[in-house]
C-alpha cells in the first residue's frame, strides 16, 4: 500500500525535474524589429538608439523565466543602428547612465539638469545586479541567471551600417508605479573627440 | 536517357550551380585568414592573470573560477594569428612603439549547475577588449564571450572538471577574439 502510494508523489517529483530542464532551453530571445518600428527613439549625428521597456510580466516570464518587477529591476531593451557611410561609433556600457527623470526634462533645456540626476549611475557595475536576484528566485536560477547574462546588452563598436540590442536592467522601485526612467548614452565617434550624448525617457 | 537518369540529372545539375555560385566566398580550404601587418602589445596585467570569480551562495555551494590564468596562457598564442608581430606585455605603459595596444577586461562569468555528475554544465565568459592606437586613442571595443560544456563531475572529479571547462572556455574565447579583430575595420584602418 505504501509502495503504491509513493508512486505519485515519484513521479511528480521527476516531471517536475524534467519540465525545468525542458523550460531551460526554451526561452526565445526577444524580438527585435526594424529601428525605424520603435516609437521611443533618437537619431543624432547617423545613430540612431531605441529603447523599449518589457514591463509586461508575461513577456518577462517568456523570454527570461523570472519576474523582474517584484525585485526592483525593469528590463529594457536597447536597439542602436549606426546608419553613417563612413564612421564607427564606440558603445561602451560604462557611459550609459539612468536616473529619475521629472517633467521639466522633456524640455531640451532642461538637459544639464538631467545630466546631473543620471550622471552618479552607471549601468555597468549593474551586470550583476540582475544575476544576483535571480539566484534567489527558483531552482534552476544558473540557468535564468546565464540567460539574463546572454541577453544582456555588451560594450561594442558600430561599424558603418551596422546595428546591435540587447538588454539594460535597470533599477526601479519594488512597489507602487515607477516614476518616469531616464536613459543617457555617451557614444565616442571613432577617429574624432566628438562624443554624442542622447537621452531616451519612458 | 531513362527516367530516372532525367530525375537525377535535374538534382544534379541545381545542386552544382550552388556550389559553383559559393565557391568564391568561401576560400580556399585550410587556408588561414590574412595577418594584420602591425606592431601589436597585448597588455596582461598581473592582476588581469589573477582574476578570479566566485559564483554561488552559502546555500548552493560556491565555485571559484580561476579565469585569469587560462585567459593569460590562452590569449598570446591565439593572437599571433592576427597580427604579424605581437608582443606580450603587462602594462599599458609597457607597449614602446606598439601600432595597435590591446587591453581585455573581464566583464562576467555565468555557469550552470546541474543535479546530476554526468550532466553538460555551461560555462560562459565575458571579456570586453579595448584596442588604442599609437597616440592611445580608443579605436574599436568589442565584448567577446568564451563558451563550453562539460560534465558537472562527483565529489571526487569536480575540482578537475571546473578547471578544464575554463580552460576550454578561455580558449574558445581567445579564438573568438582572434577573429573578431581579424573582422574589425577600426583595426585593419590602422594598416594603412
Amino acid at each position: 500500500m505504501h509502495r503504491n502510494a509513493s508512486w505519485p508523489v515519484g513521479g511528480l517529483i521527476v516531471l517536475l525535474l524534467a519540465g525545468s530542464l525542458y523550460a531551460a532551453d526554451q526561452w526565445p530571445d526577444y524580438p527585435v524589429r526594424a529601428i525605424g518600428d520603435y516609437p521611443n527613439s533618437m537619431t543624432t549625428g547617423g545613430l540612431t538608439i531605441a529603447v523599449e521597456p518589457l514591463e509586461d510580466q508575461k513577456a518577462q516570464k517568456t523570454h527570461f523565466n523570472t519576474e523582474f518587477g517584484k525585485k526592483g529591476f525593469l528590463p529594457v531593451l536597447v536597439v542602436i543602428q549606426n546608419a553613417s557611410n563612413s564612421d564607427s561609433f564606440l558603445i561602451a556600457k560604462d557611459k550609459i547612465t539612468y536616473g529619475f527623470a521629472d517633467g521639466a526634462l522633456s524640455t531640451p533645456e532642461a538637459k544639464s539638469k538631467a545630466g546631473s540626476i543620471v550622471g552618479g549611475a552607471s549601468l555597468a557595475a549593474l551586470s550583476l545586479g540582475g544575476a544576483v536576484f535571480a539566484m534567489k528566485l527558483i531552482s534552476n536560477a544558473t540557468k535564468v541567471q546565464q540567460n539574463i547574462l546572454k541577453k544582456e546588452l555588451q560594450s561594442n563598436t558600430l561599424s558603418p551600417g551596422a546595428s546591435t540590442h540587447g538588454f539594460l536592467y535597470v533599477p526601479v522601485p519594488k512597489e507602487g508605479s515607477r516614476a518616469r526612467l531616464l536613459l543617457r548614452f555617451l557614444v565616442a565617434r571613432v577617429g574624432s573627440d566628438e562624443t554624442l550624448s542622447v537621452e531616451l525617457q519612458f | 536517357m531513362t527516367p530516372n537518369q532525367s530525375v537525377a540529372a535535374l538534382l544534379f545539375v541545381p545542386v552544382m550551380a550552388v556550389a559553383v555560385a559559393t565557391a568564391p566566398s568561401q576560400g580556399k580550404e585550410g587556408q588561414a585568414p590574412p595577418k594584420f601587418a602591425l606592431d601589436a602589445a597585448l597588455v596582461l596585467s598581473p592582476e588581469f592573470c589573477e582574476t578570479k570569480f566566485t559564483k554561488g551562495s552559502t546555500m548552493s555551494g560556491k565555485e571559484t573560477f580561476e579565469v585569469g590564468k587560462a585567459a593569460c596562457e590562452s590569449l598570446e598564442p591565439a593572437l599571433k594569428t592576427a597580427f604579424s608581430n605581437l608582443a606580450r606585455v603587462d602594462a599599458e605603459s609597457a607597449s614602446g612603439s606598439a601600432q595597435v595596444v590591446l587591453l581585455p577586461r573581464f566583464v562576467d562569468v555565468g555557469a550552470t549547475r546541474t543535479v546530476g555528475a554526468f550532466s553538460d554544465r555551461e560555462l560562459i565568459v565575458l571579456v570586453e577588449w579595448t584596442a588604442k592606437d599609437a597616440q592611445a586613442r580608443t579605436v574599436w571595443i568589442a565584448t567577446v564571450q568564451g563558451a563550453a560544456k562539460r560534465n558537472m563531475g562527483n565529489v571526487f572529479t569536480a575540482g578537475k572538471n571546473r578547471r578544464r571547462i575554463v580552460e576550454d572556455s578561455l580558449k574558445d574565447l581567445a579564438k573568438q577574439s582572434a577573429a573578431k579583430m581579424l573582422a574589425a575595420q577600426e583595426i585593419r584602418d590602422l594598416v594603412r
